[in-house]
């Protein structure tokens, strides 16, 4: 990153972030394709403009400023700055290895959620296996020991869906002690996680992907070395 | 008094003796499918059982209405969704009908059906009122309820899609609501027309923990009101979630009464819109009718009455596996705190 100017590499962040907060892909195209021509390394776009962005989502949903359909023009903002960011992204600089297997549960097909967390998973560098919506419980089992997943995350929206999170939790225990399982989903609460043995909990889709984010963030000193 | 007098009553403003216990949305309940031995999806496809289920709920805990249907794609099916109703399920296994596939890949892709009467399972659900009527309507109200219009935009197109262009594109979603307006006017005026008591309007995709109020006011409100000036009354807005920071522009909405769940403060919301009001809630339908005890369950009536409500009823479906106990003890909580006498 030597030969990248300090002061250029700022304003390209800035640009990539702001363009992420302000839903403005085009921004985000412009600064990304930028970011690669002048030789600044590809994670670190990623991690400390398009992931600082949504990091703002987040907080501006949590101040009643963002809502939904904001946060999804932002999510694709991000997208569209990954797909040019992510193939330039040098294999030996992703020291995360892991396989998260992510889905909603039968009689549920609200997605947008999961989508978005799984997005935050990928940003991480995460390989994620997505099971999609409506997704029967033992299913969740089986993937999750097809793919040896180290995280199994699951959503629901519907106060009548998530009850089928502690059958699935309790299967996967039981057959895959040692992943981790993650719960999200709007009538989740932090008790019944804390009682069906989850290991994390989101209770709506930007909180989730602050959940997200923060360990991404404690990833992220470990990919950036600093 | 019985409770279809009582119900009338209090559509209208009257004083009545107690305040009533009842729903506009779904209350069936496992011991209810348990006496007719069905299965949860039974009841959704067959107009003699989802008359039967519907019924029970006042046969056996004295809960003052029978509703139906019980799902929420009847109106998405008439406009070309197809549904999954999981008939692989067991008896014991309770989950909702979804929209397997949407009916519309974009907002002016929209055609409404002449014969909306005779499509999908509008006439399972007339049967099913008719037997209701002749089962229980002298006791109690029969009711049954349509989505609003912006919900049911979320179950014929993809919702991602939907919101984002809820944002970018108003115009084309505005002319889509109005087209579903006036779709679910003819349908909710098809239901009176066969005897129904009332009418709730359920739009729950539009909280406001994910639309803004600003976007409520400008994009949903106008459907609504446009739905409630067409329909026969008596009717109900139902809208999930914290809904006290929208409450006045529900009930600008021209609804007869309308409906909260328990993130809304019934208190505040009385103290807003004034004595006239009519103001159904709000007890948690899962948190406090299925998980919580019965003192739980009383509490929370006592609160929603202390509030200013004009009934007591869920927030939302009560979930199935509510237990008979829990059941009863609503219904005897208002007795116990509801007297108007």
């Amino acid at each position: 990153m030597g030969m990248v100017d300090a002061e250029k590499r700022k304003d390209i962040l800035e640009r990539l972030k702001n363009g992420v907060v302000e839903f403005d892909e085009d921004m985000v195209r412009e600064a990304a394709q930028e970011a690669l021509d002048i030789g600044m390394d590809a994670l670190d776009a990623i991690m400390n403009g398009l992931v600082e962005g949504m990091e703002e989502v987040g907080e501006l949903f949590d101040k009643g400023e963002y809502f939904v359909p904001e946060v999804l023009m932002c999510a694709d903002a991000l997208y569209a700055g990954l797909d040019i960011l992510k193939p330039r992204v040098k294999k030996e600089d992703i020291k995360i290895s892991g396989q998260v297997v992510i889905g909603v549960v039968e009689g549920d097909v609200h997605d947008i959620g999961k989508n978005l967390v799984k997005m935050m998973f990928e940003v991480a560098g995460f390989e994620v296996i997505d099971l999609g919506k409506d997704v029967p419980l033992e299913k969740f089992v089986e993937e999750s020991l097809n793919a040896k997943a180290d995280i199994v995350a699951l959503s629901a929206m519907m106060t009548t869906t998530m009850l089928g999170m502690p059958k699935v939790i309790e299967m996967i225990r039981e057959k895959n002690p040692d992943a981790k399982i993650l719960i999200g989903g709007a009538p989740v609460s932090k008790e019944s996680a804390e009682k069906w043995g989850a290991d994390g909990w989101a209770p709506d889709a930007t909180n989730a992907v602050k959940e997200a984010i923060e360990m991404v963030k404690g990833l992220k000193k470990e990919v950036m070395g600093n | 008094m019985n409770s279809k007098e009582r119900v009338k009553k209090i559509f209208s403003n009257e004083k009545v003796d107690i305040i009533a216990c009842f729903s506009g949305m779904g209350n069936v309940t496992v011991e209810g499918l348990k006496k007719y031995d069905y299965a949860f999806y039974e009841i959704h496809l067959d107009a003699e059982k989802m008359a039967n289920a519907a019924c029970t709920s006042y046969e056996f805990y004295g809960f003052e209405c029978a509703v139906a249907p019980f799902d929420l794609g009847i109106e998405a099916e008439v406009l070309g969704a197809e549904m999954n109703f999981y008939t692989h399920k067991g008896k014991e296994d309770i989950v909702y009908p979804t929209v397997k596939k949407k009916a519309i890949e974009n907002p002016d892709n929209i055609s409404i059906p002449e014969g909306v009467a005779e499509k999908g399972r509008v006439p399972t659900v007339l049967k099913a009122l008719e037997m209701m009527q002749s089962k229980v309507g002298d006791e109690v109200p029969v009711a049954t309820y349509i989505l609003g219009p912006y919900t049911l935009a979320g179950q014929i197109m993809d919702l991602e899609k939907l919101l984002k262009m809820s944002f970018k594109k108003p115009d084309e979603i505005n002319t889509l609501l109005s087209t579903l307006a006036d779709f679910l006017v003819e349908l909710g005026n098809i239901y009176f027309d066969a005897g129904i008591d009332y009418l709730t309007v359920r739009e729950m995709g539009a909280p406001t923990d994910v639309l803004s109020p600003r976007m409520f006011k400008n994009l949903i409100l106008p459907h609504l009101k446009e739905v409630f000036s067409g329909i026969k009354k008596p009717n109900v807005l139902h809208i999930c979630g914290d809904t006290n920071i929208i409450i006045e522009l529900m009930w600008e909405s021209g609804a007869t009464a309308i409906s909260v769940e328990q993130k809304n403060d019934v208190a505040k919301t009385r103290e807003k819109l004034g004595e006239e009001a009519i103001i159904f809630g709000n007890i948690d339908p899962f948190g406090t009718i299925v998980q919580g005890s019965a003192d739980d369950i009383r509490n929370a009536v006592k609160k929603a009455i202390e509030g200013g409500v004009d009934s007591v009823w869920p927030g939302c479906d009560i979930w199935p596996a509510v237990s008979k106990e829990n059941m009863i003890a609503l219904v005897k909580a208002v007795e116990e705190f509801g007297k108007r006498g």
